[in-house]
């Protein structure tokens, strides 16, 4: 009890204490934990600026990734074998060598490329820049239905759906140029005209890409000149061999075209006047506007193998057949109304790649390729008789083959170097050797080898 | 000639010591693999002090662009290869690529655990990103807006869940594109009314649904047992993508991924051996 006594004060001065102990702890901790909680809100509030901020900017991000920009440019040397020619050495490896000039410098393609791709709605618009002038290469729009995603239609200027080197990138290919064949029958690649394209993304059949299209026939840039239009298709069917490593892509194409003669006088492989092979001339009033034959069929196959210790292997081939209507000089695709006669010829021609990849950055490149543009004629039938005048063969009938070697060295996924020599062949008129004939020069190979020391940027 | 055989035995032995010194594998694609692919790295640099693996993300979009352009030497990818992108690999190194499964994942539909959905059947979810289900009353759940969240269109998850999901549709304009499976999981989290998608190895702390085949089929939640079993109806394979045919210090870093070790990985990161 008297310990009980003792103890009460203490006891009545902690019963007062403690709550005010406990007040004066509780009010450095309000002060405390009001700090921390402006300090949150005000990290919150900034971080909602930062968010809405991010918001806006990733809307206006957003349309941008849909804008695509990219080019490369090739700048080169090229150097020859001859010059003053009776043709344009180095027309089909290319262009030709100026007059006394055996080697140049020059800007082969410079090429700036715009895409919106707004998934399926695309628009494209390419064009080429180089000392020569500014042309246009594409100019497109793709759009491609929202049900299946299969079927497509693009109008504009675009590459032509035939064969397969046509639609392979210049910046890509391992070759500074198409075969001649292709430079022949397309030049430009590209033309205005509209195209239906189904190429399926899912399932057995995205091994299939079909394109079919209307085109004005004149190529990439020339207006329309007659009332002809040509109709141009090419599927093609891709069959993997992935336990082996290998694979093979084939495709068959199709031309059904016209070009209008302007004149009454048609040509065709035929016969002349002292019965020599020569041209035919039909010269029916007729024939003034008449749609001349523009029909090819083409194949076209890439086998690829994954060689071990080397890299990949490509084997890439195409084979074209038909009738092409040109002029008396030239076999190339007119582009324009012609005010001469028109020459009809059936011609074939094909090439063949071998591409070695070694390791990542270097590749070798053998190309072989042949275009025939008279297919009725033999070097043969080449004669002092038969080499004169609107009737006789020409150098335009001439077949000529190209082999190709080169070596292609990529520095890195932007840059690579190009070595390539072309050893240009051309059939062997012995006939006229020592013949007083503007073809004698042909009696042997003309020395017109090209090569080309290439440098491409690509971005 | 003797200056000739020596400068050509110099050259030899630098390029030797220099290969057989460095050794350096770069890694690069699907963001979903990137813990798979840091983990297997890590264990092998470990055991081999000599190679050097570097590992990035971005997408299985961006590693394929990255397998295309050279610049990584494997690519991560949660979803097969497109045939135009095997198109691109084929015109630069003439090959279609060599694919390898090294794992399985169950693509999870992330709801906030407070949502009383408990199931979706594959069309449901379907019509939901495609937008033609807009509330979640319309099956089975209170009276709200359905939130949309997926992936970036580079990411390989985004194509997947399109192609395999939505049969090829595209997602509802409403939906939020992420950057990251791990941001749509921390959104859905956030989000009452939120939906995402997104590799198991991500669900952590929401709840992922049941899903079913369609209306009549049980509804199975995205376990081992039932994406082993093949019964989740949204599995898919974990892919890495090489050039060629692997050889040297690649293949063995692939031989072991493929490996009882490099597998057990798989499975404590979340996705399930293919072995």
């Amino acid at each position: 009890m008297t310990r009980w006594k003792q103890s009460l004060p203490y006891m009545l001065m902690l019963t007062v204490a403690l709550p005010l102990l406990s007040l004066a702890q509780e009010e450095p901790a309000t002060k405390a934990e009001t700090t921390t909680r402006q300090e949150l809100e005000e990290t919150r509030d900034a971080l909602q600026g930062l968010s809405d901020s991010f918001a806006e900017y990733r809307g206006i991000v957003d349309v941008l990734r849909k804008i695509k920009i990219s080019g490369y440019i090739q700048s080169q040397y090229r150097s020859t074998d001859l010059v003053s020619t009776p043709y344009a050495v180095g027309a089909f490896s290319g262009g030709a060598f100026p007059t006394n000039s055996k080697g140049l410098f020059q800007i082969r393609r410079g090429r700036l490329k715009v895409t919106y791709d707004n998934v399926l709605t695309q628009y494209v618009l390419q064009i080429d820049a180089i000392p020569t002038g500014v042309s246009l290469k594409d100019a497109y729009v793709a759009i491609t239905e929202p049900w299946t995603k299969s079927f497509g239609f693009q109008m504009g200027v675009f590459d032509r759906p035939f064969g397969y080197e046509i639609s392979y990138s210049s910046s890509s290919r391992e070759t500074p140029e198409r075969s001649r064949l292709f430079q022949t029958l397309f030049p430009g690649e590209r033309g205005t005209g509209a195209k239906l394209f189904y190429a399926p993304q899912l399932g057995p059949l995205s091994m299939l890409r079909a394109d079919v299209g209307v085109f004005n026939g004149s190529g990439p840039s020339a207006l329309e000149f007659d009332n002809f239009k040509d109709l141009i298709g090419h599927v093609a069917y891709q069959i993997p061999f992935d336990d082996i490593g290998a694979a093979l892509d084939i495709g068959v194409s199709g031309y059904l075209g016209s070009t209008r003669s302007s004149s009454r006088y048609i040509y065709e492989a035929g016969t002349i006047a002292n019965g020599a092979p020569g041209y035919g001339v039909d010269s029916a009033l007729t024939n003034v506007s008449r749609g001349m034959n523009r029909h090819y069929i083409g194949f076209d196959a890439q086998f690829y193998y994954d060689l071990p210790l080397l890299g990949g292997t490509i084997l890439r081939g195409e084979y074209i057949t038909g009738t092409q209507p040109g002029l008396a000089g030239s076999s190339t695709s007119i582009s324009a109304l012609p005010t001469t006669p028109i020459y009809s010829r059936k011609f074939t021609g094909w090439y063949a790649y071998l591409i070695q990849n070694i390791g990542q950055a270097n590749q070798l490149v053998l190309k072989y390729d042949v275009y025939d543009p008279n297919t009725d004629v033999a070097a043969s039938d080449f004669a002092a008789s038969n080499t004169s005048g609107a009737t006789g063969l020409s150098a335009t009938d001439i077949t000529v083959s190209t082999l190709g070697l080169g070596w292609i060295y990529h520095w890195d996924d932007n840059v690579k170097f190009v070595f390539y020599y072309e050893i240009v062949n051309n059939e062997k008129l012995t006939n006229l050797a020592g013949t007083s004939s503007s073809l004698s020069i042909y009696s042997d190979d003309v020395r017109d080898n090209v090569l080309t020391l290439r440098t491409q940027v690509k971005f | 000639m003797q200056n000739i055989t020596r400068l050509f035995s110099l050259v030899l032995i630098f390029g030797v010591i220099s290969v057989v010194a460095e050794v350096k594998i770069t890694v690069k694609g699907s963001d979903t693999m990137v813990i798979l692919a840091q983990r297997w790295a890590e264990r092998y640099m470990a055991a081999k002090p000599d190679v050097t693996i570097q590992v990035t993300g971005g997408g299985s979009g961006t590693g394929i662009s990255a397998l295309i352009n050279g610049t990584t030497d494997i690519c991560n990818a949660s979803r097969p290869m497109k045939p135009s992108e095997r198109d691109k690999l084929k015109q630069r190194f003439g090959t279609r690529g060599v694919e390898i499964k090294t794992a399985q994942d169950g693509l999870s539909i992330y709801v906030h655990e407070s949502n009383s959905v408990q199931e979706l059947t594959i069309e449901q979810i379907r019509n939901i990103y495609a937008g033609r289900i807009t509330s979640w009353k319309e099956v089975g759940g209170s009276n709200e807006k359905i939130i949309l969240y997926g992936r970036e269109n580079n990411s390989g998850t985004y194509v997947y869940f399109r192609d395999n999901v939505l049969l090829g549709e595209d997602y509802s304009a409403t939906m939020q594109s992420l950057p990251g499976t791990a941001a749509v999981v921390n959104a859905v989290t956030k989000d009452k009314n939120g939906i995402g998608y997104g590799g198991a190895a991500y669900g952590k702390g929401i709840r992922e649904l049941k899903v079913k085949a369609d209306a009549n089929a049980t509804a199975y939640a995205p376990t081992v047992e039932n994406i082993k079993n093949g019964d989740y109806p949204i599995t898919r394979f974990l892919y890495l993508y090489v050039r060629n045919k692997p050889t040297g210090a690649l293949k063995e870093y692939i031989d072991w991924i493929l490996s009882d070790d490099g597998q057990s990985i798989v499975s404590q990161v979340g996705y399930f051996p293919i072995r």
